[in-house]
Protein backbone atom coordinates (compact mmCIF):
# COMPACT_ATOMS: atom_id res chain seq x y z
CA UNK A 1 0.00 0.00 0.00
CA UNK A 2 1.52 3.34 -1.01
CA UNK A 3 1.90 6.19 1.43
CA UNK A 4 -0.82 8.23 -0.31
CA UNK A 5 -3.36 5.42 -0.07
CA UNK A 6 -2.90 4.89 3.65
CA UNK A 7 -5.23 6.68 6.01
CA UNK A 8 -3.85 8.55 9.07
CA UNK A 9 -4.42 5.61 11.43
CA UNK A 10 -2.64 3.18 9.09
CA UNK A 11 0.23 5.63 8.64
CA UNK A 12 0.57 6.13 12.38
CA UNK A 13 0.51 2.38 12.99
CA UNK A 14 2.91 1.37 10.24
CA UNK A 15 5.39 4.17 10.88
CA UNK A 16 5.89 3.36 14.56
CA UNK A 17 9.44 2.49 15.58
CA UNK A 18 9.59 -1.28 15.89
CA UNK A 19 11.79 -3.35 18.13
CA UNK A 20 11.94 -6.33 15.80
CA UNK A 21 14.28 -9.22 16.26
CA UNK A 22 16.62 -10.63 13.71
CA UNK A 23 17.69 -14.18 14.29
CA UNK A 24 19.72 -16.41 12.04
CA UNK A 25 18.40 -19.92 11.51
CA UNK A 26 21.21 -21.21 13.74
CA UNK A 27 20.12 -18.94 16.58
CA UNK A 28 16.47 -19.90 16.01
CA UNK A 29 17.43 -23.57 16.31
CA UNK A 30 19.25 -22.88 19.58
CA UNK A 31 16.39 -20.78 20.95
CA UNK A 32 13.86 -23.49 19.96
CA UNK A 33 15.93 -26.07 21.85
CA UNK A 34 16.20 -23.69 24.82
CA UNK A 35 12.45 -23.14 24.68
CA UNK A 36 11.88 -26.91 24.79
CA UNK A 37 14.21 -27.21 27.77
CA UNK A 38 12.27 -24.45 29.51
CA UNK A 39 9.01 -26.37 29.00
CA UNK A 40 10.68 -29.57 30.22
CA UNK A 41 12.01 -27.82 33.33
CA UNK A 42 8.54 -26.42 34.04
CA UNK A 43 7.03 -29.91 33.78
CA UNK A 44 9.72 -31.37 36.04
CA UNK A 45 9.06 -28.59 38.59
CA UNK A 46 5.33 -29.43 38.59
CA UNK A 47 6.03 -33.13 39.17
CA UNK A 48 8.55 -32.39 41.94
CA UNK A 49 5.97 -30.16 43.69
CA UNK A 50 3.47 -33.03 43.48
CA UNK A 51 6.08 -35.44 44.86
CA UNK A 52 6.77 -33.11 47.78
CA UNK A 53 3.03 -32.93 48.49
CA UNK A 54 2.75 -36.73 48.32
CA UNK A 55 5.89 -37.43 50.40
CA UNK A 56 4.26 -37.17 53.88
CA UNK A 57 1.41 -39.37 52.65
CA UNK A 58 4.00 -41.86 51.37
CA UNK A 59 5.68 -41.85 54.77
CA UNK A 60 2.38 -42.57 56.51
CA UNK A 61 1.61 -45.28 53.96
CA UNK A 62 4.88 -47.07 54.71
CA UNK A 63 4.69 -46.71 58.50
CA UNK A 64 0.93 -47.37 58.91
CA UNK A 65 0.09 -50.37 61.05
CA UNK A 66 -3.37 -51.39 59.89
CA UNK A 67 -4.99 -51.98 56.55
CA UNK A 68 -7.46 -49.08 56.83
CA UNK A 69 -4.68 -46.56 57.30
CA UNK A 70 -2.73 -47.99 54.39
CA UNK A 71 -5.83 -47.90 52.20
CA UNK A 72 -6.44 -44.26 53.19
CA UNK A 73 -2.96 -43.03 52.33
CA UNK A 74 -2.69 -45.26 49.26
CA UNK A 75 -5.96 -43.88 47.89
CA UNK A 76 -4.97 -40.28 48.64
CA UNK A 77 -1.64 -40.73 46.83
CA UNK A 78 -3.38 -42.36 43.85
CA UNK A 79 -5.88 -39.46 43.79
CA UNK A 80 -3.05 -36.89 43.86
CA UNK A 81 -1.16 -38.64 41.06
CA UNK A 82 -4.30 -38.78 38.92
CA UNK A 83 -4.97 -35.10 39.61
CA UNK A 84 -1.46 -34.02 38.62
CA UNK A 85 -1.47 -36.09 35.42
CA UNK A 86 -4.84 -34.65 34.40
CA UNK A 87 -3.79 -31.13 35.37
CA UNK A 88 -0.79 -31.53 33.12
CA UNK A 89 -2.88 -32.91 30.24
CA UNK A 90 -5.72 -30.42 30.46
CA UNK A 91 -3.87 -27.41 31.89
CA UNK A 92 -4.09 -24.06 30.16
CA UNK A 93 -0.37 -23.81 29.47
CA UNK A 94 0.81 -25.49 26.32
CA UNK A 95 4.14 -25.05 24.64
CA UNK A 96 3.21 -24.84 20.94
CA UNK A 97 -0.38 -25.73 20.05
CA UNK A 98 -0.78 -27.71 16.85
CA UNK A 99 -2.32 -26.40 13.62
CA UNK A 100 -0.95 -22.88 13.91
CA UNK A 101 -0.73 -22.27 10.18
CA UNK A 102 -3.49 -24.51 8.89
CA UNK A 103 -6.26 -23.19 11.13
CA UNK A 104 -7.84 -19.79 10.69
CA UNK A 105 -7.79 -17.54 13.73
CA UNK A 106 -11.47 -18.26 14.30
CA UNK A 107 -10.98 -22.05 14.28
CA UNK A 108 -7.83 -21.89 16.39
CA UNK A 109 -9.21 -19.52 19.00
CA UNK A 110 -12.42 -21.53 19.30
CA UNK A 111 -10.51 -24.82 19.70
CA UNK A 112 -8.34 -23.30 22.45
CA UNK A 113 -11.40 -21.95 24.29
CA UNK A 114 -13.19 -25.30 23.96
CA UNK A 115 -10.15 -27.11 25.35
CA UNK A 116 -10.06 -24.78 28.37
CA UNK A 117 -13.84 -25.00 28.86
CA UNK A 118 -13.66 -28.80 28.83
CA UNK A 119 -10.96 -28.68 31.52
CA UNK A 120 -12.95 -26.45 33.91
CA UNK A 121 -16.30 -28.04 33.05
CA UNK A 122 -15.11 -31.49 34.12
CA UNK A 123 -13.12 -30.30 37.16
CA UNK A 124 -15.32 -32.43 39.41
CA UNK A 125 -14.32 -35.68 37.79
CA UNK A 126 -10.56 -35.14 37.49
CA UNK A 127 -9.68 -32.67 40.25
CA UNK A 128 -12.07 -33.24 43.14
CA UNK A 129 -13.53 -36.74 42.87
CA UNK A 130 -10.15 -38.59 42.90
CA UNK A 131 -9.55 -37.39 46.48
CA UNK A 132 -12.95 -38.49 47.80
CA UNK A 133 -12.28 -42.28 48.22
CA UNK A 134 -9.20 -41.59 50.36
CA UNK A 135 -11.05 -39.01 52.46
CA UNK A 136 -14.02 -41.35 52.93
CA UNK A 137 -11.87 -44.25 54.04
CA UNK A 138 -10.01 -41.88 56.38
CA UNK A 139 -13.32 -40.76 57.93
CA UNK A 140 -14.56 -44.34 58.43
CA UNK A 141 -11.19 -45.46 59.79
CA UNK A 142 -11.01 -42.55 62.24
CA UNK A 143 -14.59 -43.11 63.37
CA UNK A 144 -13.91 -46.79 64.08
CA UNK A 145 -10.64 -46.01 65.84
CA UNK A 146 -12.18 -43.39 68.13
CA UNK A 147 -15.80 -44.40 68.79
CA UNK A 148 -16.60 -41.30 70.85
CA UNK A 149 -19.25 -38.68 69.98
CA UNK A 150 -16.75 -35.82 70.43
CA UNK A 151 -14.35 -37.42 67.93
CA UNK A 152 -17.21 -37.98 65.48
CA UNK A 153 -18.25 -34.34 65.74
CA UNK A 154 -14.65 -33.33 65.02
CA UNK A 155 -14.60 -35.63 61.98
CA UNK A 156 -17.93 -34.31 60.76
CA UNK A 157 -16.65 -30.74 61.06
CA UNK A 158 -13.47 -31.59 59.15
CA UNK A 159 -15.50 -33.26 56.39
CA UNK A 160 -17.86 -30.29 56.26
CA UNK A 161 -14.93 -27.89 55.78
CA UNK A 162 -13.47 -30.10 53.03
CA UNK A 163 -16.90 -30.36 51.37
CA UNK A 164 -17.21 -26.56 51.57
CA UNK A 165 -13.80 -26.06 49.92
CA UNK A 166 -14.75 -28.56 47.18
CA UNK A 167 -18.04 -26.76 46.63
CA UNK A 168 -16.32 -23.36 46.26
CA UNK A 169 -13.75 -24.80 43.82
CA UNK A 170 -16.55 -26.45 41.82
CA UNK A 171 -18.67 -23.27 41.73
CA UNK A 172 -15.70 -21.14 40.62
CA UNK A 173 -15.02 -23.56 37.79
CA UNK A 174 -18.68 -23.66 36.77
CA UNK A 175 -18.55 -19.87 36.53
CA UNK A 176 -15.34 -19.99 34.50
CA UNK A 177 -16.90 -22.60 32.18
CA UNK A 178 -19.95 -20.37 31.63
CA UNK A 179 -17.71 -17.41 30.83
CA UNK A 180 -15.72 -19.50 28.32
CA UNK A 181 -18.96 -20.84 26.82
CA UNK A 182 -20.18 -17.27 26.25
CA UNK A 183 -16.94 -16.51 24.39
CA UNK A 184 -17.34 -19.69 22.32
CA UNK A 185 -20.95 -18.77 21.50
CA UNK A 186 -19.81 -15.33 20.34
CA UNK A 187 -17.31 -16.97 18.02
CA UNK A 188 -19.95 -19.38 16.72
CA UNK A 189 -22.22 -16.43 16.01
CA UNK A 190 -19.36 -14.68 14.21
CA UNK A 191 -18.82 -17.84 12.13
CA UNK A 192 -22.46 -17.90 11.08
CA UNK A 193 -22.61 -14.21 10.18
CA UNK A 194 -22.59 -13.54 6.47
CA UNK B 1 9.48 -18.20 -2.32
CA UNK B 2 7.70 -21.43 -3.27
CA UNK B 3 6.40 -24.55 -1.54
CA UNK B 4 9.65 -26.25 -2.60
CA UNK B 5 11.75 -23.81 -0.58
CA UNK B 6 13.28 -25.25 2.56
CA UNK B 7 11.83 -24.29 5.96
CA UNK B 8 15.03 -22.34 6.66
CA UNK B 9 14.68 -20.36 3.42
CA UNK B 10 11.01 -19.69 4.12
CA UNK B 11 11.81 -18.50 7.62
CA UNK B 12 14.63 -16.28 6.38
CA UNK B 13 12.25 -14.70 3.86
CA UNK B 14 9.46 -14.30 6.45
CA UNK B 15 11.77 -12.64 8.98
CA UNK B 16 13.14 -10.27 6.34
CA UNK B 17 9.84 -9.24 4.75
CA UNK B 18 7.45 -9.47 7.70
CA UNK B 19 9.82 -8.88 10.64
CA UNK B 20 8.63 -5.31 11.27
CA UNK B 21 4.93 -6.29 10.99
CA UNK B 22 5.52 -9.12 13.47
CA UNK B 23 7.15 -6.65 15.86
CA UNK B 24 4.09 -4.38 15.61
CA UNK B 25 1.81 -7.38 16.11
CA UNK B 26 3.64 -8.38 19.30
CA UNK B 27 3.34 -4.82 20.56
CA UNK B 28 -0.43 -4.95 20.02
CA UNK B 29 -0.76 -8.16 22.02
CA UNK B 30 1.60 -7.50 24.92
CA UNK B 31 2.24 -4.21 26.75
CA UNK B 32 5.02 -5.47 29.02
CA UNK B 33 8.43 -5.09 27.34
CA UNK B 34 9.99 -8.33 28.62
CA UNK B 35 6.90 -10.43 27.95
CA UNK B 36 6.65 -8.83 24.49
CA UNK B 37 10.19 -9.87 23.68
CA UNK B 38 9.34 -13.44 24.77
CA UNK B 39 6.15 -13.39 22.69
CA UNK B 40 8.00 -12.15 19.60
CA UNK B 41 10.60 -14.84 20.05
CA UNK B 42 7.86 -17.44 20.46
CA UNK B 43 6.26 -16.24 17.21
CA UNK B 44 9.56 -16.54 15.34
CA UNK B 45 10.18 -20.04 16.69
CA UNK B 46 6.61 -21.10 15.86
CA UNK B 47 7.01 -19.73 12.33
CA UNK B 48 10.29 -21.53 11.73
CA UNK B 49 8.78 -24.78 12.98
CA UNK B 50 5.54 -24.35 11.06
CA UNK B 51 7.30 -24.09 7.70
CA UNK B 52 8.10 -27.80 7.78
CA UNK B 53 4.35 -28.37 7.20
CA UNK B 54 3.73 -25.48 4.82
CA UNK B 55 2.04 -27.01 1.78
CA UNK B 56 1.11 -23.94 -0.25
CA UNK B 57 -2.64 -24.39 0.15
CA UNK B 58 -2.77 -20.78 1.26
CA UNK B 59 -0.41 -17.94 0.45
CA UNK B 60 2.80 -17.53 2.44
CA UNK B 61 1.52 -14.22 3.82
CA UNK B 62 -1.72 -15.82 5.05
CA UNK B 63 0.27 -18.64 6.67
CA UNK B 64 2.64 -16.22 8.43
CA UNK B 65 -0.15 -14.06 9.82
CA UNK B 66 -2.19 -17.09 10.91
CA UNK B 67 0.76 -18.53 12.83
CA UNK B 68 1.65 -15.16 14.36
CA UNK B 69 -1.89 -14.26 15.40
CA UNK B 70 -2.61 -17.77 16.72
CA UNK B 71 0.54 -17.73 18.87
CA UNK B 72 -0.43 -14.27 20.11
CA UNK B 73 -4.04 -15.32 20.85
CA UNK B 74 -2.67 -18.29 22.78
CA UNK B 75 -0.52 -15.82 24.73
CA UNK B 76 -3.57 -13.65 25.52
CA UNK B 77 -5.47 -16.71 26.78
CA UNK B 78 -2.53 -17.71 28.99
CA UNK B 79 -2.27 -14.20 30.44
CA UNK B 80 -6.05 -13.95 30.96
CA UNK B 81 -5.78 -15.93 34.19
CA UNK B 82 -3.28 -13.56 35.73
CA UNK B 83 -4.70 -10.27 34.46
CA UNK B 84 -7.98 -8.80 35.54
CA UNK B 85 -8.48 -6.51 32.53
CA UNK B 86 -11.67 -7.46 30.70
CA UNK B 87 -11.39 -7.59 26.93
CA UNK B 88 -14.14 -6.07 24.81
CA UNK B 89 -15.41 -6.50 21.27
CA UNK B 90 -15.53 -3.80 18.58
CA UNK B 91 -19.30 -3.54 18.93
CA UNK B 92 -19.07 -3.01 22.72
CA UNK B 93 -16.30 -0.47 22.27
CA UNK B 94 -18.35 1.42 19.70
CA UNK B 95 -21.38 1.46 22.02
CA UNK B 96 -19.45 2.51 25.13
CA UNK B 97 -20.13 6.04 26.34
CA UNK B 98 -17.31 8.01 24.74
CA UNK B 99 -16.26 4.92 22.80
CA UNK B 100 -15.90 6.97 19.66
CA UNK B 101 -13.87 9.38 21.69
CA UNK B 102 -11.21 6.94 22.72
CA UNK B 103 -8.50 8.61 20.75
CA UNK B 104 -8.11 12.07 22.18
CA UNK B 105 -5.65 13.72 19.87
CA UNK B 106 -3.08 15.90 21.56
CA UNK B 107 0.07 15.02 19.67
CA UNK B 108 1.26 12.18 17.51
CA UNK B 109 2.85 10.20 20.32
CA UNK B 110 -0.17 10.59 22.56
CA UNK B 111 -2.47 9.56 19.72
CA UNK B 112 -0.40 6.47 19.13
CA UNK B 113 -0.53 5.51 22.82
CA UNK B 114 -4.32 5.85 22.81
CA UNK B 115 -4.58 3.81 19.63
CA UNK B 116 -2.37 1.12 21.16
CA UNK B 117 -4.33 0.97 24.41
CA UNK B 118 -7.57 0.70 22.45
CA UNK B 119 -6.17 -2.22 20.44
CA UNK B 120 -4.84 -3.93 23.58
CA UNK B 121 -8.27 -3.96 25.24
CA UNK B 122 -9.91 -5.79 22.31
CA UNK B 123 -10.75 -9.49 22.21
CA UNK B 124 -8.20 -11.49 20.16
CA UNK B 125 -10.33 -11.92 17.04
CA UNK B 126 -11.30 -8.24 16.86
CA UNK B 127 -7.72 -7.31 17.63
CA UNK B 128 -6.69 -9.46 14.70
CA UNK B 129 -9.10 -7.65 12.37
CA UNK B 130 -8.07 -4.15 13.45
CA UNK B 131 -4.36 -5.02 13.18
CA UNK B 132 -4.84 -6.46 9.71
CA UNK B 133 -6.73 -3.32 8.74
CA UNK B 134 -3.99 -1.09 10.13
CA UNK B 135 -1.40 -3.15 8.24
CA UNK B 136 -3.31 -2.34 5.07
CA UNK B 137 -4.79 -5.76 4.29
CA UNK B 138 -7.99 -5.81 2.27
CA UNK B 139 -11.23 -7.49 3.42
CA UNK B 140 -10.59 -10.63 1.33
CA UNK B 141 -7.14 -11.16 2.88
CA UNK B 142 -8.48 -10.54 6.40
CA UNK B 143 -11.28 -13.02 5.73
CA UNK B 144 -8.82 -15.68 4.56
CA UNK B 145 -6.56 -15.26 7.60
CA UNK B 146 -9.26 -14.99 10.25
CA UNK B 147 -11.90 -17.35 8.85
CA UNK B 148 -14.58 -14.69 9.24
CA UNK B 149 -16.93 -14.28 6.28
CA UNK B 150 -16.14 -11.32 3.97
CA UNK B 151 -19.45 -9.74 5.00
CA UNK B 152 -18.58 -9.98 8.67
CA UNK B 153 -15.13 -8.54 8.02
CA UNK B 154 -16.72 -5.64 6.13
CA UNK B 155 -18.99 -4.89 9.11
CA UNK B 156 -16.04 -4.97 11.49
CA UNK B 157 -13.94 -2.73 9.25
CA UNK B 158 -16.84 -0.28 9.10
CA UNK B 159 -16.87 -0.20 12.91
CA UNK B 160 -13.10 0.24 13.04
CA UNK B 161 -13.27 3.15 10.60
CA UNK B 162 -16.02 4.73 12.71
CA UNK B 163 -13.89 4.39 15.81
CA UNK B 164 -10.78 5.83 14.21
CA UNK B 165 -11.75 8.26 11.47
CA UNK B 166 -13.35 11.09 13.43
CA UNK B 167 -10.50 11.42 15.86
CA UNK B 168 -7.79 11.32 13.24
CA UNK B 169 -9.59 13.91 11.13
CA UNK B 170 -9.73 16.04 14.26
CA UNK B 171 -6.00 15.48 14.78
CA UNK B 172 -5.11 16.56 11.27
CA UNK B 173 -7.04 19.81 11.52
CA UNK B 174 -5.15 20.94 14.65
Amino acid sequence: MTNELRNPAQRLWQDQPVEGITMSVEIIRKRAAKFERKILRRNVREYIAALIAAAPLGYFLVTAQDVFARATFGLLIAGLVWMVVQLHRKGSVRSMPAGLGTLTSLQFYRAELERQREAVDTVWSWYLAPLIPGLLVYTVWSAIRSPRPAAWVGLALMDAVIAGVFYVIWKMNVRAARCLQRMIDELKAAENLC
Amino acid sequence: MTVDSTPDELYHHAAKVYGAALGRLARAYEADTDLRRDLLQEIHIALWRSFSTFDGRCSLRTWIYRVAHNVAASHVLRQRRTRSQALVGLEELENMPGGNNTLQVADRSHTFDRLLSMIQCLKPLDRHVILSYLEGHDAAAISEITGLSPGNVAVKIHRIKNLLAGQFRQGETR
